[in-house]
Parts: C-alpha cells; structure tokens; sequence
C-alpha cells in the first residue's frame, strides 16, 4: 500500500473515525512514514480550525430576524374568527341546498315566476285554476307583460318544497330592460 | 465577549425540559399556539442556521432557508412524534431545503458574504488570523461536492455521529465514511494551498 492509499485510512483515524484494527494500523504507519506524519498533522489542524469556527456565534440579530419573518407568516395565515364567520356561513348554506337537492325521493322543487301585474290581474277576475283565496296563485307563470322602458319591473319567484308548510318567495326587481 | 452578547445567548439558550415537556409543547404548537411555536424555534434555531449557513455559505441564502424549515416544521408537528426526534427531522429537512436552494440559484464562491459573526473582543491580530483561516475554510466547503459538504458539516461541525449522519443524508455509514474522508482531504490540501501562496 503507497502512501496515497493511506490518506483516505488517515483521514478517518484523523478525528477518530476509524475502527479499533484499522486505527492500529494507521497508527504504525503514521509512526514508520515521514511524509504521512506531515499530512496527518496538517489534517488534524485543518480539522481543529474547522471546530474552532464553529464555535463562532452567529449575531443574535439574524436570528431574530429569521423568527419575525417566520411568525408574521404564520400569523398572516391565521384570519381572526370573525372574517371566517361567513365563510362557514356560506359553507352551511351550499351544504343544505345541496342536501335538499339530492334527497333521494323528494319531489324536486317546482319554481315558478310570478309576475305582480298578472298575480293582480288573476285576484281581480277572482280567477285562476291554483288561485287560493287570499293568497298568491301557485305555480302561475304568466306572460311577461312589456313594461315601459326603464320602469322598475318586480320579479317575483315562488319556490315549492315536498314539504306543503315550506314554501320560498323570491322578490327581484329588474331595472329597464 | 461583550456583556449584551452574553445576554443575548442566555436568552437564545434552550431551558432544560423534559421529553413531557416536549410532547406536551408540540401538541400545543400544533393546535394553534404560536407562542408555544416561537419558543421552539428558538430551542432549535441555532442548528438551522449555522448549518444553512455552513451549506450554503450565505447568511442572507440561510436565512431564507431558515424560514423554510420552520415553516416545513410547523406544516408537519403532527407528524414529528417527539422532541428527540425533533433534531434528526430538523437537520434532515435542513439538508432538503439547501439541496433544493443549491439547485436554483447555485452556491457563488464568494465569502464576504458569510455570516457575520458576533463581536468576540479577541486580540485584533488574533481575529484577523482567524478572519482568515476562517475565510479559506469557509471557500475550501465550496470545493466539495453537496454529499461531501453535508456530511462534513454533520460530521465535523454538529459533532454528528456517523450513524446520524447517515440517517440524515439517507446513504450507508459506509458510504458517509468515505465521503468524510475524501472531504477532509480536500479540506487539508486546499488549506496547503491557501496558505503556502499567502505567505
């Protein structure tokens, strides 16, 4: 074994890396070659400036530098609750209508587009097949009478659930055409 | 050492705690208690940067990778069973982040941008020495391959044993083994080098 084969065996028993056999060895010919005592002496000193620059600090700034950034990051990630509240608001409401679209066995909603002008028309003739008295007629959709231009129109939408005790106006109105 | 330096490393210092402690410190950093974070990443902050910075040899680079670490430990507390653990994690996710700085922007060779260290009051002589071993083995890192480099970090610089380092770098003792050895080598003979032309 050259000299150069040793550097690696050196290297290793240098900062105690080196197995109990292999650092016996290593020791001897270290002992026996002039030119490996000089390059185990430089290793060891290159190692010990290592260590001795690590032992150098870090200025305490940086760290704290470090730490503001992480937590503005994670507090900018937190919303306080009340910005969230509508979020679940909104959650619970896509949820339900969603819920009450998809119940297996129930009747779809029936919607229909009630127009003021026609509902007036139909209690004034006191007629209509669905007309109830005193109440809206159900499921009357009536031809959209042309408004005047520009005239505020009301739309107003009717929406039957299964459940006969629920049902859900809707009230829009619609500005010109 | 000046005396707010001393100060400023006490309060940098990890309180003594016992692994309850720590479990009971991450399942509250984990519901949400960011004192409780922040006091973590003072505990371990010293072992992210130093040895971001011994990577990447950029303080600014280091702290970027830093923030990254604590952010990733923060996305993965429930993950991470105890604090023993916590180390091995931290210099395994440290590695990670630099491997993956190193590849967009790669390392430049020059030091002057290395961390800037705290005020010793040495004898000026002394430190302009050690300003410039430092700054030789500081360039002599960038010499080495990314293996090589980390695994002397770990190494040489944490004071890791071998098997931790493997278990860091995922590769065999064997192979950390060789690579320690090849970059001490390295280390030594640019060292020669440096400072038989600076003489």
């Amino acid at each position: 074994m050259n000299c150069q084969e040793w550097e690696e065996r050196i290297a290793l028993y240098a900062a105690g890396d080196a197995g109990a056999a292999d650092a016996g060895e290593t020791e001897r010919h270290i002992a026996a070659c002039a030119g490996c005592q000089v390059f185990w002496s430089e290793l060891k000193q290159s190692l010990e400036w290592l260590r001795e620059a690590h032992q150098e600090e870090i200025a305490p700034a940086h760290y704290a530098a470090v730490r503001a950034r992480v937590m503005a990051q994670l507090e900018s990630g937190r919303a306080p609750w009340w910005k969230q509240v509508w979020v679940y608001g909104v959650g619970i409401a896509a949820v339900a209508v969603v819920l009450m679209a998809v119940r297996p066995h129930a009747e779809p909603p029936r919607v229909a587009m009630v127009m003021p002008a026609t509902v007036e028309r139909a209690r004034d003739a006191g007629q209509g097949a669905g007309s109830r008295p005193g109440g809206l007629p159900p499921r009357e959709v009536g031809r959209r009478k042309r408004l005047p231009h520009r005239q505020a129109e009301i739309i107003l939408v009717k929406l039957e659930t299964d459940n006969p005790d629920v049902v859900i106006y809707w009230i829009a109105e619609k500005k010109g055409d | 050492m000046g005396r707010m330096n001393v100060l400023a490393l006490l309060e940098m210092a990890a309180p003594v705690e016992s692994p309850d402690d720590g479990v009971r410190a991450i399942a509250a950093a984990k519901a949400g208690d960011l004192a409780v974070f922040e006091r973590l990443m003072r505990q371990h902050e010293r072992l992210v940067l130093m040895t971001a910075a011994r990577l990447l040899g950029k303080l600014e680079d280091a702290q970027d990778a830093s923030q990254e670490v604590f952010l990733r430990l923060y996305r993965n507390l429930g993950k991470i069973g105890a604090m023993q653990n916590l180390p091995g994690w931290l210099y395994r996710v440290t590695l990670n982040v630099c491997h993956d700085m190193t590849r967009k922007r790669p390392a430049s060779v020059a030091v002057d941008e290395m961390p800037e260290l705290a005020a010793t009051g040495a004898d000026p002589q002394q430190s302009a020495a050690r300003a410039e071993r430092r700054r030789a083995l500081l360039m002599s890192l960038r010499f080495l391959s990314e293996k090589e480099r980390a695994a002397m970090v770990l190494r040489d610089l944490e004071g890791l044993s071998t098997e931790e380092v493997a278990r860091a770098l995922g590769s065999s003792e064997a192979t950390v083994r060789s690579q320690i050895s090849k970059a001490r080598i390295k280390v030594r003979a640019f060292m020669e080098r440096y400072f038989r032309s600076n003489i």
